[in-house]
């Protein structure tokens, strides 16, 4: 019945990257994008607005990522930023107590303004500097834990931990997402959900296989 | 003229050739089809006069399949206006006090009212009335637009001839919604977005749906149905008077002109403007901006928009060699607007949210830089000392024009270097003399001041003295009035007591 034979549905997400200045927003999103970091050979003209596609259990992924500016004096804005987004990702410097804190205040705010309809992942760049490290694992794993996001670790530097968690965020976004679809009963109510911005294109309007990509834990 | 030139030039050009194909004895015209001016007119309404009747053909045709529908939301709106009257003569009071304050108020109702009177019942049983309309000689402007909106609607048909089945279903969908949208000019602007938007939600479902289009191609055939619609309806969705958009317009602009004094450094841009592609990009950026106004297509505007960005992002990436973030950007895109103060930004976001395809706007790219734009847009209006840098007094006395920055840091630098800038920029120099000019009749005015109160101290004054004076004149010389010595010969009995009785007469017998 699919005209294309494709699989079917594709997803598309919005992604904030909220925290601090110089906390490593740019760096960790041109790695996973680009995988590049500090590099001459940058081709992109902006890094603010990425995209990256994925393909996950046979569903695609469009991943738009937005990065936002983190100046104290632009935090007001962030409404307008994170408004129909389904994730966001949380960087923190682990160096810095201070970019951890602002953490906090982000994720109160997002859970005031949008629920649990957001799907966050807390992240702790920079552990190459270790040795510096201000922010305990244990007091940023249970704050994480508490607030009901995730809780990662990275270095854009090195390149660890970025794929992953991105990859995470994708998969509790596509749950989210589907358990959204199931509770408006599928099918000719679906203006709302598009209209938050998760365009749901599909040729069938059936049953999703659910259980397909759980692989949360 | 262009006859004679032409022989001359050994081109020989039958005297034939040269009359109007219709052999009326005028000369033709090849931009008319060789038709002479009169007889290319009468040809060209009667085109667009047929174009005209089947268009109400169709539309009344449709119309009348969608009477029960339009009917039932007629009462509803009837219906809400009598519930809500009060807001009405309010408006009504506004409207013609906001045509004082801006001339693009009477050029917008007049372009409203000339839509209004394609539509109204009136031309629609008698569409021979649009003829003369059509001919009497309209302004430029709505002229162009109305060639624009021609333009679009023949692309659009153009572009639908290649769906063949599907392309007849769409045509017939957007028509219908235009005639629809027509009957609902008095909603409010939430209403005509929320229509506006359920059409295209729908009409994607269905494209999806029925007649199974790829999404990419779905997505095509939406940004086309998007152009031909938001062209047809631009003149009456855009900034309506149904809202207060005009006015927020005219509060963003004057805001703009406010903070003339914000520098590059302020706000801590990193572009460096000295190097002459940054300062191109900046200049192109600022156009580009500008230019939204212009466009009619929420997609167009988005296109400046995006345009603009790119422009700051080379911008940037030439300053700091390398990919700009959104720390860098914004910023920039803050100044670049504070720069271009772009004609009507409110009505320009409302209208691009409002009427927008959502898919768009959400997701892509260009949503992205729309959204930093309304970043942009609020943070100058909610822009404060603090989100400068500055003091709340510093501030202050820039806002309220007492000093402006280049002038404030001259007053400590001004025995070193200062005078350069004077005849750098001619506007800072005429700004300077008009200071002095200011300041001079500022002095002149404290002393005329001066003088007229001691004028009125001595007025007051001088009374006082005047009695002092006169006072005192009285106390040297008092004034001895001598006693009088009322000297009445009869009256004093005094002096007749002691006279001796009066003799009495006495009779002497003799």
């Amino acid at each position: 019945m699919a005209a294309g034979g494709t699989g079917g549905r594709t997803y598309s997400f919005k992604v904030v990257l909220l925290g601090e200045g110089c906390v490593g927003k740019t760096s960790l999103v041109l790695r996973y994008c680009e995988n590049k970091f500090n590099d001459k050979h940058i081709t992109t003209l902006q890094a603010s607005f990425l995209t990256k596609k994925l393909n996950i259990t046979g569903k695609r992924v469009n991943l738009a990522i937005w990065d936002t500016a983190g100046q104290e004096r632009f935090h007001a804005l962030g409404p307008i930023y994170y408004r129909d987004s389904n994730g966001a990702v949380l960087v923190y410097d682990i160096t810095d107590e201070d970019s951890f804190q602002k953490v906090k205040n982000w994720v109160k705010e997002l859970r005031k303004m949008l629920g649990n309809e957001i799907c966050l992942c807390i992240v702790g760049n920079k552990i190459d500097l270790d040795k510096d490290r201000h922010v305990s694992v244990e007091e940023a794993e249970s704050y994480a834990e508490s607030v009901g996001a995730k809780h990662y670790h990275s270095s854009a530097k090195l390149n660890k931990g970025i794929e992953e968690l991105f990859l995470d965020l994708c998969k509790r976004m596509m749950e989210t997402a589907q358990a959204e679809e199931r509770l408006k009963g599928n099918g000719a109510s679906q203006s709302a959900s598009s209209r938050r911005g998760v365009q749901i294109v599909d040729d069938e309007p059936q049953a999703t296989p659910a259980g397909g990509c759980c692989s949360s834990g | 003229m262009s006859q004679r030139t032409e022989r001359r030039g050994g081109i020989h050009v039958d005297q034939s050739d040269l009359l109007c194909k219709k052999g009326c004895g005028y000369y033709g015209n090849a931009g008319w089809l060789g038709l002479c001016s009169k007889c290319w007119r009468e040809d060209y309404q009667r085109v667009r006069q047929k174009q005209i009747q089947d268009d109400w053909a169709l539309a009344e045709k449709l119309q009348r399949e969608e009477e029960a529908a339009y009917a039932s939301s007629h009462g509803a709106q009837t219906q809400s206006q009598s519930t809500a009257p009060q807001p009405h003569p309010g408006h009504a009071s506004l409207g013609p006090f906001s045509k004082f304050e801006e001339k693009k108020t009477n050029e917008k109702t007049r372009k409203v009212t000339t839509v209004k009177k394609f539509f109204s019942p009136s031309s629609r049983t008698a569409p021979k009335k649009e003829t003369p309309e059509g001919k009497t000689p309209s302004p430029s402007v709505s002229r162009r637009a109305s060639f624009d909106t021609d333009q679009v609607t023949k692309d659009f048909a153009d572009f639908l001839k290649n769906l063949h089945k599907p392309g007849r279903e769409i045509q017939k969908q957007c028509r219908a919604f235009i005639v629809n949208m027509s009957g609902k000019k008095d909603l409010g602007a939430d209403e005509l977005s929320e229509c506006v938007q359920d059409f295209y939600q729908n009409l994607a479902d269905r494209l999806m749906g029925h007649f199974k289009g790829s999404s990419e191609s779905v997505e095509q055939v939406m940004d086309q149905v998007e152009k031909y619609i938001m062209t047809r309806l631009y003149k009456s969705v855009f900034c309506p008077e149904t809202t207060d958009d005009e006015k927020k317009d005219l509060a963003t602009q004057n805001r703009i002109r406010a903070l003339h004094w914000v520098t590059i450094e302020m706000l801590c841009v990193s572009m460096d403007e000295e190097i002459p592609e940054v300062s191109e990009n900046v200049v192109k950026a600022i156009t580009d901006v500008i230019e939204m106004d212009s466009k009619r297509v929420p997609r167009d505007k988005l296109g400046c928009i995006t345009h603009c960005s790119k422009q700051i992002f080379s911008a940037i990436r030439t300053t700091k060699n390398e990919p700009a973030s959104a720390d860098d950007f914004l910023p920039a895109l803050i100044y670049i607007v504070l720069k271009a103060n772009p004609p009507r930004l409110q009505s320009n976001i409302l209208y691009i949210t409002r009427f927008c395809n959502p898919s768009r706007l959400m997701t892509g790219e260009d949503g992205y830089y729309f959204t930093n734009l309304c970043c942009a847009a609020a943070f100058i209006e909610k822009l404060d000392a603090q989100s400068l840098n500055l003091s709340p007094e510093e501030f202050e006395r820039y806002m309220s024009g007492q000093a402006s920055p280049r002038c404030n840091s001259s007053e400590g630098d001004w025995t070193r270097a200062e005078p350069p800038p004077a005849p750098v920029n001619p506007v800072l120099a005429q700004l300077n003399h008009n200071l002095e000019v200011l300041s001079g009749l500022s002095s002149r005015q404290e002393t005329l001041m001066e003088a007229a109160q001691s004028l009125q101290a001595d007025l007051l004054s001088w009374p006082g003295s005047v009695q002092r004076e006169v006072d005192d004149v009285l106390a040297k010389y008092p004034l001895e009035v001598p006693s009088r010595t009322v000297s009445a010969i009869d009256d004093n009995d005094v002096d007749n007591d002691n006279l001796p009785p009066p003799l009495t007469p006495q009779v002497f017998a003799g």
